[in-house]
């Protein structure tokens, strides 16, 4: 168990449904696009292995389900996760503007150790479409002021700078982990109440 | 052609044309070059994968899905224009034809041929899986003579190949052989390495290898009955302990035999298993690892223990790896029980670190020691031993009633207390080593006085008696004798509480003995007892009490002939016999449209064909007017969307002013789920909240004013119609909706506005009555009244109010009113003033604009639309100059059109989740790939839009789609829809049904598996069982295809009436179990079973799946019942 501890990177994808997570997880992990994901429930993982810093280790990435009502599912899932993948469509301002509410909810469900050092990275996905509404600037803005999360614009469909982006997350995430390994004996997280809904946010959720 | 091919085709001599144009090879001649192109680059693509993994992992396994993707691309160069003809050859394996063609002509070939030959003579069954998998690439591949052979092929390709074949190419030909040089120089491996896990083999090789090692392979996978611990019976068993050598089982066959017995199956039952164990066999340096199991026959208890190297890969052995093999047979342990008489159990002091037992037989011979990982696994391994010598034999002493054991074996805290509760006591002196002896019947005569007490305690399931163990705990004695020479028996019953001493007779013995089996036998049932009410009181509300008959061998679910003998006359009467027939045999297909509805609870039992029509057009009367109410909603949702967007690409384009920049900070930091545009308002609609009522109409509108021309000065771009109109909007929306189109045409429900109306004031009427002017004709026209709500709408078309006042002020009340008090015609006289700029709504279909009083009141009400409705009879007494936001809140449909921001803003981001989720439903099912995806889009809005406080939720989607198929029509499927909801509802996270499965599942695991729920417990991830959370949001909706999902919901459905409301956890379960074995084999953790589940998904045998649910509905029953 403790080869497996130290290889395995665990990686959470978030963000607004339809934004492309599953694309994004396909296309880095199969090299593969298509048009026909159906919407995520519950959630789903793939493996990769990948070299960083001549280490072999393996990503294990989770793919979750979009829709914030199914956040708090999150707990499940996001326990144990080394980077954390914030992921917006370039064309939907609204999941630009939601990126704030799954950060705090990822925080507070994962409870990191260290929830300022969290390693992040934000995707703007989509850049391959026309209508572009959200600018790189105003997303780089966001990135800075939530203490410098790395940025990429990417396009699941073409490719684009995805394998660039998973690097960096591999990367991250292994920093993270050689931090995690030093205090290794921390008593085990307290884990949120996940059955009744939260009252956080009531602006979010207004369903 | 020929031109087209680089280097000489020419240099071998052509084949005839006869035989090139007769060949079966399927690729066109035109873009040959191109095929074969492609196929070298398959093969370059696989063996660098190859390569690569070779390198990042130091080996390859002989199982990586690389090897097998390098062989199927070698295969496929291989097979490219092969003159199959000549050989006469089979169709399929052709290549494999060839192989053994030029075996007497090839050394390399000669060797693998013999291999191929010997394994498909070993089993036809198991050849033929490795038939698929290309065995004879594989093998040599392995073998290091691949690229041998394939020169061979090239220099000879004349006699086998076409002229214009990949492999006859001279560049292609030899490109292929130095491609597979590399792969050819590396080592396989068969053997599991901690990384090897790493590999994480995809769901299908899971499934695949456990095919094979399992014996099913000509099943499918799900053909594994239901092995559930407690319906175990052991009559049914029969001796088939093989207790030879092991040297003569070298070939394969027998092997896997050997394997296949050491799982649990018909004739033997599996007590206990654990891989991993350490043996030390004879003349062997190293303690070895294996898989030690224990197995009960009807007679014998046999241990088998087996080295890992036999339990891996036996299947493809070959040659090379025989010589090995029949060493590690050599080393196999199968020991009968009865042959053993002293069980020697050692333990480190004060650690726990596993544990080693040794058995010692009657010749005094001891046998290799067993050593255990740590973890309590010996521990539970002489509990497993002592459990499995019942009735005929018993450990002495007994390992339950012995205190000091507790202090020898240190229990692990994880470990359950199965055995002694005492066990857990404070250390203070640890025994290291303890012996036990095996009593068994045959020196005993006398236990045959006790069978009737036998019988009982064999009939009782194994569970119970594991259980009495830690009943009688207890009530054990003290004891102070732990030697074999003594016989410190006691007996666990206090009345019988004697201490005997070790020289005692024979038959004082015996009786110790009976009494003790007697007393175990009591403790086993009062055990039993309580086991049974814990499942009584968890699990009996799972299942009806009433067992239904299954069906006769000769039904087959409802049938077109049984459908008709039940709905003669077109009434449905019988029930309990529609229900059952659905449930045990599904429904004919093409008989579903008719039989769902009645399954869903939507037509009545009895009901005539009148009644049914009947309400059929009332649905479809309902279902119509909603949509037509959101469709309006809808119609303004699009516009604002679209300015919105408008808006946003401007300001992106000039992202250079400085407005742009704030706004963005600000947007992030705000949560509202509204647009960018709102932000403006923030403060204006924070003062026009319900609580802040108190401003009179003149503070409000010299606020707007002045919030108007903030709003000039910022975004000079926008026309100046558009600002006021936002304005206006921004604290309240004023909207006529189609639905008060349809309320003007039916005043029964509006005697209330009515009165309140005569009830205003001079003033107020007439502002009313200019408001009325500036409004567009409404029911007159269905399009042209769309397009005038969108007037109104916020941020929506531009429109001119010529008072600001009297549109700031507009409460619903006074809408509603003049609805009542203008009379139609007059409506329709007025001018309207900005029809003209409305031209682009034409989407909208109104399907039915008459209304009843009833359908208005089901109208949906948003939030606290309930409590708002008498506050607003009450403000329309009073200066309705002071309500009007509490009065927009109320939702529009019931009260004359007025749409709050709130719904507005709620409805639309509805619709836009709904428009995602649809777009990307299914599109690879027919029924959904071009069509009827508005007819989805158009039922779940619906059902939002009466459901606004419950709104869409991911998984709607896929729960309105099978029920669209099977209708085909909106209003059937909506109403349907609405039942289904009714249970599925609270499996969203909104209601609490889900975690109440999860913990139904478990205890229902815990009680029909233990030793899957011993596999979670152990993974403490584990135990919150999301894995099954798709499965039951969606009744196994994305598990299944298309036509299994009916036969599954119908089942479901059909479940509720005669066996089980909780068919879902059955199916859960039987699902789990179908994939027990392999799961268990691999202990996979939490995150490996919902990969597992999610490759899984769409590969289940469904009847298979339905038939186990219902078997284990019956067991439960059974069980219950206590039958």
């Amino acid at each position: 168990m403790a080869t497996r501890k130290k290889s395995l990177l665990k990686v959470i994808i978030l963000g607004d449904s339809s934004v492309g997570k599953t694309s994004l997880m396909n296309q880095y992990v199969n090299k593969r696009f298509s048009n026909q994901y159906k919407a995520t429930i519950g959630a789903d993982f793939c493996t990769k292995e990948v070299v960083v810093n001549d280490r072999v280790v393996t990503m294990q990435i989770w793919d979750t389900a979009g829709q914030e009502r199914f956040q708090s599912l999150g707990v499940a899932f996001y326990r144990g996760a080394d980077c954390c993948v914030l992921v917006y469509d370039v064309t939907a301002p609204n999941s630009f503007k939601n990126l704030d509410s799954w950060r705090d909810e990822f925080l507070i469900q994962a409870s990191p150790r260290d929830p300022e050092h969290f390693p992040f990275v934000v995707l703007g996905n989509k850049v391959d479409l026309d209508n572009r509404q959200v600018s790189t600037r105003r997303a780089q803005q966001w990135c800075q002021s939530k203490n410098d999360i790395p940025y990429y614009e990417t396009s699941a469909k073409e490719g684009i700078n995805v394998e660039m982006a998973f690097q960096t997350i591999a990367k991250n995430a292994l920093e993270q982990e050689a931090e995690a390994e030093v205090i290794n004996d921390f008593p085990d997280q307290i884990i949120l109440n996940s059955q009744n809904n939260r009252p956080g946010n009531p602006d979010n959720c207004q369903c | 052609m020929w031109a087209n091919v680089k280097g000489s085709g020419d240099a071998y001599p052509p084949p005839t044309g006869d035989e090139a144009r007769e060949d079966d090879d399927e690729v066109d001649d035109d873009d040959g070059c191109d095929y074969k192109e492609r196929l070298i680059a398959s093969v370059k693509k696989e063996v660098k994968q190859l390569m690569e993994e070779a390198v990042t992992k130091k080996y390859v396994h002989e199982e990586s899905s690389s090897v097998t993707s390098l062989c199927c691309a070698v295969e496929s160069c291989l097979s490219q224009g092969l003159r199959r003809r000549a050989f006469g050859l089979f169709k399929t394996f052709s290549t494999t034809a060839l192989l053994h063609k030029i075996a007497k002509s090839c050394p390399e070939t000669e060797h693998i041929s013999k291999l191929v030959q010997e394994i498909e003579a070993m089993d036809p069954n198991q050849a033929l899986i490795l038939h698929m998998k290309y065995l004879w690439i594989r093998l040599a591949l392995y073998e290091k003579r691949l690229t041998k052979i394939i020169e061979y092929l090239v220099s000879n390709a004349s006699s086998f190949y076409d002229r214009d074949s990949l492999v006859a190419d001279s560049d292609y030909g030899s490109i292929l052989s130095s491609l597979l040089v590399g792969p050819c120089a590396l080592e396989f491996t068969r053997a599991k390495t901690a990384d090897h896990y790493w590999t994480d083999p995809h769901a299908d090789e899971l499934v695949q290898r456990h095919r094979i090692s399992s014996g099913r392979r000509s099943s499918s996978t799900c053909s594994r009955p239901a092995i559930i611990n407690f319906k175990r019976s052991l009559n049914t068993s029969s001796d088939e302990a093989s207790t030879g050598s092991f040297k003569s089982m070298a070939t394969a066959s027998v092997a896997k035999d050997y394997v296949e017995s050491l799982h649990q199956n018909a004739k033997a039952t599996l007590l206990y298993g654990k891989n991993n164990v350490h043996v030390l066999p004879k003349d062997v340096a190293e303690p070895m690892p294996g898989y030690l199991s224990l197995h009960q026959h009807i007679q014998t208890l046999t241990i088998k223990w087996t080295p890992n190297q036999l339990m891996n890969g036996y299947n493809e052995a070959d040659e090379g790896e025989d010589i090995d093999k029949e060493a590690f047979w050599a080393y196999a342990l199968n020991i009968n029980v009865d042959e053993i008489v002293y069980v020697h159990c050692h333990q480190s002091r004060g650690e726990d670190s596993g544990g080693t037992v040794i058995l010692v037989g009657q010749d005094g011979v001891q046998r290799p020691p067993i050593h255990f990982p740590e973890g309590g696994h010996m521990q539970q391994f002489l509990s497993c031993l002592e459990t499995g010598l019942l009735p005929h034999g018993q450990l002495d002493p007994p390992l339950w009633s012995q205190r000091g054991i507790g202090k020898m074996f240190l229990w692990p805290k994880s470990m359950r207390r199965r055995i002694l509760p005492s066990v857990m006591e404070s250390v203070d002196e640890t025994p290291i080593d303890y012996v036990f002896r095996i009593v068994s019947k045959s020196r005993h005569e006398e236990f045959a006085a006790t069978h009737s007490i036998l019988d009982f305690v064999r009939s009782t399931p194994r569970r119970a008696q594991l259980s009495s163990c830690s009943t009688t705990g207890s009530s054990d004695c003290s004891n102070k004798s732990l030697s074999i020479d003594q016989y410190p028996v006691e007996s666990p019953l206090l009345l019988l509480q004697q201490q005997h001493a070790q020289n005692t007779s024979i038959e004082m013995v015996c009786s110790t003995m009976r009494r003790q089996i007697i007393s175990r036998a009591f403790y086993g049932w009062l055990a039993y007892c309580r086991h049974l009410s814990t499942v009584r009181t968890h699990l009996s509300g799972l299942v009806h009490g009433r067992i239904t008959p299954e069906m006769k061998a000769d039904e087959e679910g409802l049938t077109k002939e049984r459908w008709q003998l039940l709905n003669a006359d077109g009434v449905l009467e019988n029930a309990t016999e529609f229900y059952r027939l659905v449930y045990f045999g599904g429904v004919q297909p093409d008989l579903r449209q008719e039989v769902w509805p009645y399954l869903l609870g939507h037509y009545a039992f009895g009901s005539t064909r009148e009644e049914r029509k009947k309400q059929d057009e009332t649905c479809k009367h309902y279902y119509e007017t909603t949509m037509s109410e959101w469709l309006a909603v809808d119609a303004i949702v699009q516009q604002r969307e679209k300015e919105k967007t408008a808006r946003a690409v401007a300001k992106l384009s000039s992202s250079g002013s400085n407005s742009g920049n704030d706004r963005t900070v600000r947007a992030a930091d705000l949560d509202a789920g509204g647009e960018l545009e709102n932000e403006v308002f923030e403060d204006i609609s924070d003062i026009s909240d319900p609580g802040d009522l108190e401003f009179d109409d003149e503070q409000r509108q010299q606020q707007q004013q002045q919030h108007i021309h903030g709003q000039q000065q910022k975004q000079k771009h926008q026309q100046q119609q558009q600002q006021e109109e936002v304005s206006v909007s921004g604290m309240h929306l004023c909207v006529k909706p189609i639905p008060r189109a349809m309320k003007t045409s039916t005043d029964s429900g509006h005697v209330d506005e009515g009165e309140n109306f005569n009830e205003l004031d001079e003033e107020a009427e007439q502002e009313q009555q200019e408001k009325i002017n500036a409004e567009p004709p409404i029911a007159s026209c269905s399009t042209s009244t769309a397009s005038s709500y969108e007037t109104v709408g916020p941020g929506g078309a531009p429109h001119q109010p010529s008072d600001s006042r009297s549109r700031s002020v507009l409460s619903p009340e006074y809408l509603s009113a003049d609805d009542l008090q203008l009379p139609e015609d007059e409506e329709e006289v007025k001018p309207p003033q900005q029809q003209q700029q409305q031209q682009q709504q034409a989407a909208v279909i109104i399907t039915n604009a008459s209304v009843d009083l009833a359908n208005w009141e089901r109208s949906p009400k948003a939030g606290n639309s309930q409590q708002m409705s008498p506050v607003q009879e009450q403000a329309a007494a009073l200066d309705a100059l002071q309500q009007p936001k509490s009065a927009c809140a109320s939702p529009a449909s019931s009260n004359g059109g007025v749409y709050s921001s709130e719904l507005l803003e709620q409805f639309g981001l509805n619709l836009h989740r709904i428009e995602k989720d649809v777009q990307r439903c299914d599109r690879n099912y027919w029924y959904f790939a071009n069509e009827n995806l508005d007819k989805l889009r158009n039922v779940i809005s619906t059902y939002v839009w009466e459901h606004l406080d419950v709104g869409y939720m991911q998984g709607m989607c896929d729960l309105v789609a099978p029920l669209l198929v099977i209708f085909d029509d909106e209003s059937l499927s909506y109403s349907c829809f609405c039942k289904l909801m009714e249970r599925m509802i609270e499996n969203f996270p909104s209601g609490g049904a889900m975690d109440m499965h999860f913990a139904n599942m478990r205890s229902l695991i815990q009680i029909l598996d233990s030793e899957m729920y011993d596999l979670m417990d152990s993974n403490g991830d584990y135990t919150h069982f999301y894995f099954c959370y798709r499965w039951f949001l969606l009744d196994f909706k994305r598990e299944l295809v298309y036509d299994d999902v009916f036969a599954t919901w119908e089942v479901i459905w059909a479940a509720k009436h005669i066996a089980s409301g909780h068919f879902v956890l059955f199916l859960a379960l039987a699902l789990l179990e179908t994939y027990r074995d392999i799961i268990l084999s691999n202990s996979m953790d939490f995150t490996d079973v919902i990969k597992f589940f999610n490759e899984m998904a769409e590969r289940h045998n469904a009847q298979a799946v339905l038939q186990l649910a219902r078997s284990l509905v019956l067991q439960l029953q059974m069980i219950i019942e206590n039958k």
